[in-house]
């Protein structure tokens, strides 16, 4: 086993507080919600593993057992509900998710009623491939097909939903988020200036 | 390549510039020992990443030597020495500029691409005898890039597919593997950041291709018709912005996956870099001036 402060990415020693932190913020970063249709998801889990193992130790370590994170992740189960399926749409699902992406899009060009659930798994195939662009057109014709239908709806937004994320993670990382800019700092350097003329002395002599 | 994949330099520290700027001269003098001084004009930021990454990812242990350089023969720099990845890095630029030079002159019969073509042609031969799987690779990747061009490809996926193919592969040969896993996301990452460089591209030359009437996915794909440049822009820019930040973010998923050295400078590029650079080229601020002195 990997050392579990360095999977965690703390200090050694780090207090119960800051293991918890940086648990939760790994957690939440490859939870397989994050790399649902994405090849790397069994990667992912894998991480995830190691991650919940090396919380699990440090927190034994601390003596202290069971977290209500770790009792979450383990229900981090694949839940396959899919309801009025024809056959060969389980058939092209269960490709899709063992990534048998060739043979998945085999089966499916062998389905001549293009209804809503074809479009949204031609849009999976295509998301696994890479493809955004045409993976959204095609669930948008799924949805728009069937608006009823959640599982769509679900895929869509967590399309969008891995876009937020990714321009939170790098607004967070930037590091002046709130400092002043240049304009500001002009400001009040001419400001100051203006107040030490008023008192008879100067700070910019050029102006 | 082209030369869109750049950190962004105020958000790094001190130290993490001055290793990158340790890559970029590395990459340099590596292209000027290999291929003679005039092929050092074909560097750019893509290929430095390029080294950059590999590196990483391969662990090197480099040494880091102060050495002055050509353009500036009085200030000493640190250069990354004894290093495969900016190596080979190095030789894919060569081969990757040759190709460039070669389309532009069977294109547009450009006679300065052909003088370029010349110049770097006995650099490209033995670039070829260093990395021949990486050059055969290239090659098949940018002829299925051309056939699609030929046939009008409408849709920026297909068409920017073989270039994403192009980069995974010279990602996946410049790598050494001890574990398939890793080389998925490896993978994933290459054919996403290949992805993310022709559809920038496509929409940073959307003037020059209307102008020119050249092929360009986007202009078929939204079908543009005769309307002003800026018009097609703003109707085209969000659909556009969210496939390009969805790219990034599969690049990114792929990069929280992999174990590697110098993390945080990659990580500035993927994050902060890319995405400065998807907004001022979507938002037509794409200003090389303050890019191109590092």
């Amino acid at each position: 086993m990997r050392n579990p402060y360095e999977v965690l990415g703390i200090r050694e020693g780090a207090s119960v507080d800051e293991i918890k932190r940086a648990y939760k913020e790994l957690v939440k970063k490859y939870h397989p919600d994050q790399y649902r249709n994405n090849p790397l998801s069994e990667l992912a889990e894998e991480k995830l593993k190691e991650i919940n193992q090396a919380y699990d130790y440090l927190m034994k370590q601390y003596e202290k057992s069971g977290s209500q994170y770790r009792n979450q992740s383990s229900s981090y189960g694949s839940n396959s509900g899919y309801g009025n399926d024809t056959s060969l749409y389980s058939q092209i699902r269960m490709n899709i998710m063992n990534g048998n992406i060739q043979a998945a899009e085999t089966l499916l060009n062998r389905v001549t009623m293009k209804d809503a659930e074809w479009h949204y798994l031609r849009g999976l195939i295509f998301m696994r491939k890479g493809w955004y662009n045409e993976a959204v057109n095609s669930i948008n014709t799924a949805v728009n097909m069937d608006p009823s239908n959640m599982e769509y709806r679900d895929a869509l937004n967590r399309i969008a939903y891995a876009n937020n994320r990714y321009q939170a993670y790098g607004y967070d990382r930037r590091y002046s988020a709130g400092g002043p800019d240049l304009c500001t700092m002009c400001q009040c350097l001419i400001c100051s200036d203006c107040c030490c003329e008023c008192m008879g002395g100067d700070l910019i002599n050029c102006i | 390549m082209f030369g869109y994949i750049l950190p962004d330099k105020g958000e790094m520290k001190i130290k993490e510039y001055e290793l990158f700027r340790a890559y970029y001269c590395g990459v340099c003098k590596s292209m000027g020992k290999s291929f003679g001084p005039l092929c050092r004009f074909a560097l750019n930021y893509d290929s430095v990443f390029l080294g950059m990454l590999l590196s990483s990812i391969n662990k090197e242990s480099v040494s880091l030597k102060k050495e002055p350089c050509i353009a500036n023969p009085l200030k000493r720099k640190w250069v990354v020495k004894n290093s495969n990845s900016v190596d080979f890095s190095a030789d894919i630029n060569i081969i990757l500029t040759y190709y460039k030079f070669k389309d532009d002159w069977t294109d547009e019969k450009s006679y300065l691409a052909k003088l370029g073509q010349i110049v770097i042609s006995p650099g490209y031969k033995r670039a070829l005898n260093c990395s021949k799987e990486a050059e055969s690779h290239i090659k098949k990747s940018l002829e299925k890039l051309h056939a699609l061009e030929s046939q009008r490809c409408s849709s920026m996926d297909i068409a920017a597919d073989p270039f994403g193919e192009l980069i995974k592969g010279i990602i996946s040969i410049g790598c050494n593997w001890d574990n398939d896993k890793k080389k998925e996301a490896v993978e994933w990452l290459g054919y996403n950041i290949g992805k993310w460089i022709y559809i920038i591209d496509a929409f940073d030359d959307i003037e020059k291709d209307i102008e020119k009437n050249s092929y360009n996915p986007l202009l078929l794909q939204y079908m543009y018709k005769d309307e002003e440049v800026n018009e097609f822009k703003n109707r085209i820019r969000d659909e556009v912005r969210f496939n390009l930040i969805h790219t990034l973010a599969q690049a990114a998923s792929a990069f929280e996956l992999l174990d590697m050295n110098n993390k945080s400078i990659i990580e500035n590029i993927l994050y902060l870099g890319m995405d400065k650079k998807t907004k001022s080229v979507l938002e037509g601020r794409s200003c090389n001036k303050d890019e191109k002195s590092l």
